[in-house]
């Protein structure tokens, strides 16, 4: 059973994943869905939105209510045009994170009661992640610096975030030069039996570590220029300038869309709430 | 302008300095290449003007630099940057944030000037990039990285602009558009416009002036002209003069031409002093009868494109089918993005077409694994860094070999590294090497496993002109171990002096493949600013039918005498 | 403000050092994020983390900027680039590599030593790993309501960030962390300072330039990990008053959460309000 899903993990990941793929898809997520509805939001509101729909569930114990925050998060979600490969990732790790402790608590003598309140903790995580999803990936990376930084973030954090935006394509074509580099002088061990495979992955481990060892050293080069090229940009003065602050932020606006978006959040968790109360008087309240 | 008294300026940790007792005095207005040989320290001397030396860089400094007449030293760097914009030779590391408008006004964003997105569209409206301005970085091509660099350093509107290399890595289209540019601020702006440059036929067009540096030293400061017929000078720092100017010098020593003759350097000038040689058609050296070889390369029905971040994917190429004969010396042009390295990874296998088959030796590459195709086919990358992956060249250009357990890798390893030249380097690390010992050490690699074909990406981008010399003589040592070459090149005396046929592509598609002569007579090259070399069109300007792509050819066909059977390989380069 | 010295380095080049292990990192994690995980019965094989880059780093330059860049990369590249990010639960990850990180860089007196090299980068890693599985624990007691009363939980969830702490110690922490820092380390040194136009670093520069591990480091590093907690406590419990006010409240739980979301939502706008006449009056 186990060879078996060994060699299907192997095959699919690692034949279907390339680098490429995953340039592509990271870049997708990054800058391919600056047109949505979630995007244009006001980036206030939404963190804002994302610390009630991030923290709030946590304290929540009753099922129609989490139920019905996680619609409204899976809506926004969808709205938000998460790239596929994002969403895989998710569900990887909200199943992860509680199967494996529900199959360990199960050996130790854990019963009914232990599933369910386990099956409470998921769809609190789930919906917790789904609404960071829509925040977090919905919104240009650019932008979310900015509400970050209207919140007191500190500069560093939101310059940082948009230089990530802007070198992640290069530091990628990069990366996966070298790792070309590898894969055209070197010598992958063949992999047709069970052990060639684990030898094969192995081998793959080795050199993407092995691949940043150049990648350091040429990152170094280019940071160099980099640094003198902010310097002379004056980013340095600016970041304690608090007038620069005002007029970089000064493209935060509120709009309708933006009233609407709290609003009908709102409404919905009002009449899940409602709702929850109403049926409750404590049939579904565990 | 600009005052440099007395400077002397020696890097942390340098036993030598890098500058020695400069004076130079710059006026406003001025359009001015800075000359010398790779490490004379032309990149020093520009980055003290704008105050990056001393207060970025620490070093030992003495004497003083006055830029409009206040002392670098006593400015800060924010307030230079006002005065002085600076565009690095690794300009793509410069620009810092995402998207086009927001990078150009960046830095008036930061000096808090509330009209900060005005004074970035005005700045991209002087480079033509006003209608990108809400593009991502990454979607634009070199060329205009490049002029978003300049629209960078242009918002603050400094009065002086420093460009070091401008054109290295762009095609003859972007690279006369980016001059024409700087033309365009010298003139209507009345920028002072400062540039490092190799290429002397851009400084015979476009500076006024011309400073010459060697070893840390300036020897003189000349009008452009006047510079360029210092052939000598030139020729000491690894500096080749214009084609013309070369032509006419060597006319000269050989007592062709006379003796107080101004050496000519544009076409226009050399129209006139070339006046008293005729034209003798040269006996074409036969070019030697080409047996048509094997096809190595097929590439048949091809259609191939990138993922798409947004909508649909769009191809590259479609339907596009070529052969590549055995000993083929063949040269891949065309502006950026073209297509150049998307032919060479499909025929590498890195890239597999969507529909259609890549051959090579007749063998179907998806049939074939990579350690298969490795022997048969290899590519040098045009960013030679990224083939160091081991921490010594030795050690690189060993590891295919190693790795494939080939017998007496050792002794091909010492071998290699004797044929390029590298034996004194050996133990050295890749990226510590100077540009043409890089490119060098690429090659060894490339062919470490003797392959069929050889595929090199742009060799002699960001190469000096003596560095470009070296080069070619490397690759004429090819012959024997590794007779198919693709080279994609913006580099014309590269292709003329090499290639036996050259491939022209435009969005995907071949639009001309033939000879050189071929090529330069079809008007749809010539729109894509693929010209031949001056040299070439100093010979049409003289005679209908020359067509001479070498100095050496040109100075065979234009001798006044006799012709006799000499040859001037020596001299002519 | 241009030169200002200390620790043999300047500003400028702490941020070149913070920008360098912030990309590399930073494409790190958010490659190992797509590398799967290999579970052999309970031990599982994971390339938990490539944390050999800013240790490297962090031993050759400034730690505590290549601290600081290798946590902002990992949240910069994988969690907000790759849309993943946790919000305020990220924190702990954050202070706990910034933590690790930067007492290994510290830890390190002469980079040519591999010795010391391999057993700082070891060091670190444990560190972090400890702060992280005591940080997990304490999440899930406080998620999950009346802990202790749930059958087979305490246990399960001991022993399996236990074992989880072991394993990434043994396997991760070897492989991916102890090993490439010390064949790393002393093959950069010397090779990658001049491309950043600083001088290497030496063994002398330690012993006056930088106490190793200061009482101000170690101080400063609980007191991060206090926050580590803290935050994640909050994140996940946010304070038990309000559960406990809910329980109270129970009889009329609407009005109680519509004054709190009132409360909240007042204070909210006072906050907004006050921001924006903040910065209308900076400059």
């Amino acid at each position: 059973m186990r060879c078996i899903m060994l060699e299907k993990l192997s095959e699919n990941i690692f034949d279907k994943v390339s680098i490429d793929f995953l340039r592509n898809q990271v870049l997708k997520n990054a800058y391919g869905n600056n047109d949505t509805v979630i995007a244009a939001l006001d980036p206030r509101i939404l963190l804002l939105w994302y610390l009630f729909f991030g923290l709030v569930p946590w304290f929540m114990d009753n099922v129609i209510l989490l139920l019905g925050m996680f619609l409204l998060v899976a809506v926004t979600a969808r709205l938000a045009k998460i790239a596929p490969l994002v969403l895989f990732l998710f569900c990887l790790g909200v199943f992860t994170q509680t199967g494996y402790l529900l199959l360990v608590s199960l050996f130790f003598g854990g019963n009914g009661e232990t599933v369910v309140s386990l099956l409470i903790m998921t769809l609190k995580v789930a919906v917790v992640s789904l609404a960071s999803v829509t925040v977090f990936s919905g919104l240009d990376p650019d932008r979310l610096a900015n509400g970050l930084e209207w919140f007191g973030c500190p500069e560093r954090f939101s310059f940082s975030i948009s230089f990530g935006y802007r070198m992640l394509p290069i530091l990628m074509e990069e990366f996966q030069n070298i790792l070309l580099s590898y894969r055209l002088r070197g010598n992958a061990p063949a992999r047709d039996t069970l052990a060639g495979k684990v030898k094969w992955l192995v081998y793959q481990v080795k050199v993407i570590m092995s691949a940043f060892y150049p990648l350091m050293l040429n990152t170094a080069k280019r940071s160099r220029t980099t640094v003198e090229a902010l310097e002379l940009k004056g980013y340095r003065y600016a970041s304690r300038n608090m007038a620069v602050k005002r007029i970089r932020l000064a493209s935060l606006r509120l709009k309708k869309a933006d009233i609407w978006f709290v609003g009908l959040s709102a409404v919905w968790t009002a009449v899940c709430l409602g709702l929850s109360q109403w049926v409750g008087s404590g049939v579904l309240q565990i | 302008m600009i005052r440099i008294e007395d400077l002397t300026f020696t890097y942390p940790g340098a036993s030598k300095p890098s500058l020695k007792h400069v004076r130079l005095h710059v006026e406003k207005g001025d359009f001015l290449a800075v000359i010398g040989n790779n490490g004379c320290g032309k990149s020093t001397l520009c980055k003290t003007l704008n105050g990056l030396i001393p207060h970025f860089i620490t070093g030992d400094m003495e004497g003083r630099v006055l830029i409009d007449g206040l002392d670098t030293a006593e400015q800060d760097v924010g307030d230079l940057a006002r005065k002085v914009g600076y565009v690095y030779q690794d300009f793509e590391n410069q620009i810092v944030r995402p998207t086009v408008l927001d990078d150009a006004s960046f830095a008036c964003l930061n000096y808090a000037m509330d009209e900060y997105k005005e004074r970035g569209k005005r700045a991209l409206s002087m480079c033509g990039l006003r209608e990108k301005e809400n593009d991502f970085i990454w979607q634009l091509s070199g060329g205009q990285k490049h002029l978003l660099a300049l629209s960078g350093a242009l918002a603050l509107e400094p009065e002086v602009l420093i460009l070091d290399e401008p054109i290295a890595q762009l095609d003859p289209f972007h690279a006369r558009q980016t001059y024409e540019i700087l033309k365009k601020l010298n003139q209507e702006y009345g920028k002072t416009i400062i540039v490092i440059e190799h290429h002397t036929e851009y400084i015979a067009q476009y500076c006024k002036n011309a400073v010459l540096m060697r070893d840390g030293e300036i020897l003189w400061k000349l009008p452009a002209r006047e510079a360029l017929r210092q052939v000598e000078d030139l020729e000491e720092s690894n500096i080749f003069p214009p084609q013309v100017t070369s032509a006419a010098w060597i006319l000269k020593k050989k007592g062709i031409l006379s003796q107080n003759v101004q050496l000519p350097t544009t076409v226009d000038e050399g129209r006139e002093v070339f006046s008293p040689c005729r034209f003798w058609p040269s006996v074409r050296r036969n070019q030697e009868e080409k047996q048509k070889g094997e096809t190595m390369v097929d590439l048949e029905n091809i259609r191939a494109g990138y993922r798409a971040v947004k909508g649909e994917n769009r191809p590259i190429f479609d339907g596009f089918s070529l052969k590549i004969r055995k000993g083929e010396k063949v040269a891949l042009m065309g502006t950026n993005g073209a297509g150049k390295s998307t032919m060479m990874k499909l025929m590498i296998g890195l890239m597999k077409p969507e529909e259609g088959t890549v051959f090579l030796q007749g063998k179907n590459t998806r049939k074939m694994s990579p350690e298969e195709m490795s022997r048969l086919i290899s590519m040098v990358y045009q960013n030679p860094e990224e083939m160091f992956i081991k921490d010594s060249i030795q050690a690189d250009i060993a590891y295919a070999m190693k790795v494939r357990q080939i017998p007496d890798w050792e002794k091909r390893t010492e071998e290699l590294l004797e044929l390029f030249d590298l034996t004194a380097i050996k133990e050295r690390d890749g990226r510590l090497l100077s540009g043409g010992q890089m490119r060098r050490a690429s090659l060894a690699i490339g062919i470490a496993l003797n392959p069929g074909i050889l595929l090199l990406d742009e060799p002699t981008a960001n190469l000096d002109i003596a560095t470009r010399h070296e080069i070619m003589k490397t690759l004429k040592r090819l012959k024997g171990i590794t007779d198919t070459v693709v080279i994609a090149t913006h580099d014309m005396q590269l292709v003329c002096q090499w290639a036996d046929r050259i491939l022209v592509l435009k969005e995907g598609k071949l639009i001309a493949d033939g000879t050189r002569d071929e090529i330069f007579t079809d008007s749809n090259t010539a729109e894509l600013g693929i010209r031949p070399p001056e040299i070439y069109a100093m010979g049409r300007a003289l005679s209908e039918k020359a067509g001479c792509y070498t100095i050496e050819e040109f100075v065979d066909c234009f001798q006044e005498k006799e012709r006799n059977e000499m040859h001037y390989a020596g001299e002519a380069v | 403000m241009s030169a200002k010295k200390s620790n043999g380095m300047n500003q400028s080049q702490k941020l070149m050092v913070f920008v360098l292990t912030m990309s590399l990192y930073g494409l790190a994690t958010l490659i190992t994020e797509l590398i799967p995980k290999f579970q052999v019965g309970i031990v599982e094989f994971s390339v938990e983390y490539f944390l050999f880059i800013p240790l490297s780093l962090a031993m050759l330059f400034d730690p505590l900027s290549a601290a600081l860049g290798a946590s902002t990369g990992e949240l910069v590249f994988s969690e907000i680039m790759l849309g993943q990010f946790g919000g305020l639960g990220e924190l702990e990850k954050f202070l706990t590599v910034a933590i690790g990180v930067y007492i290994a860089g510290c830890l390190v007196k002469d980079p040519k030593n591999r010795t010391q090299v391999g057993a700082a980068a070891i060091l670190g890693v444990i560190l972090q790993l400890f702060m992280g599985m005591t940080v997990d624990i304490v999440k899930v007691q406080t998620a999950v309501a009346e802990f202790e009363a749930v059958p087979g939980l305490p246990e399960s969830v001991f022993f399996t960030e236990g074992f989880a702490f072991l394993n990434d110690v043994l396997f991760s922490g070897i492989f991916f962390c102890m090993l490439p820092t010390m064949y790393l380390v002393p093959r950069l040194y010397g090779k990658i300072e001049p491309l950043l136009g600083i001088k290497p670093r030496q063994a002398q520069d330690q012993i006056s330039g930088k106490p190793v591990l200061s009482v101000k480091a170690a101080v400063l590093s609980l007191i991060g990990f206090g926050a580590a907690v803290g935050a994640e406590y909050l994140a996940e419990s946010g304070m038990q008053i309000i559960d406990w006010e809910a329980s109270w409240a129970e009889s009329s739980g609407a009005l109680a959460v519509g004054i709190i979301v009132a409360a909240a939502a007042a204070a909210i706008v006072i906050f907004w309000m006050k921001r924006n006449a903040q910065l209308r009056n900076a400059g």
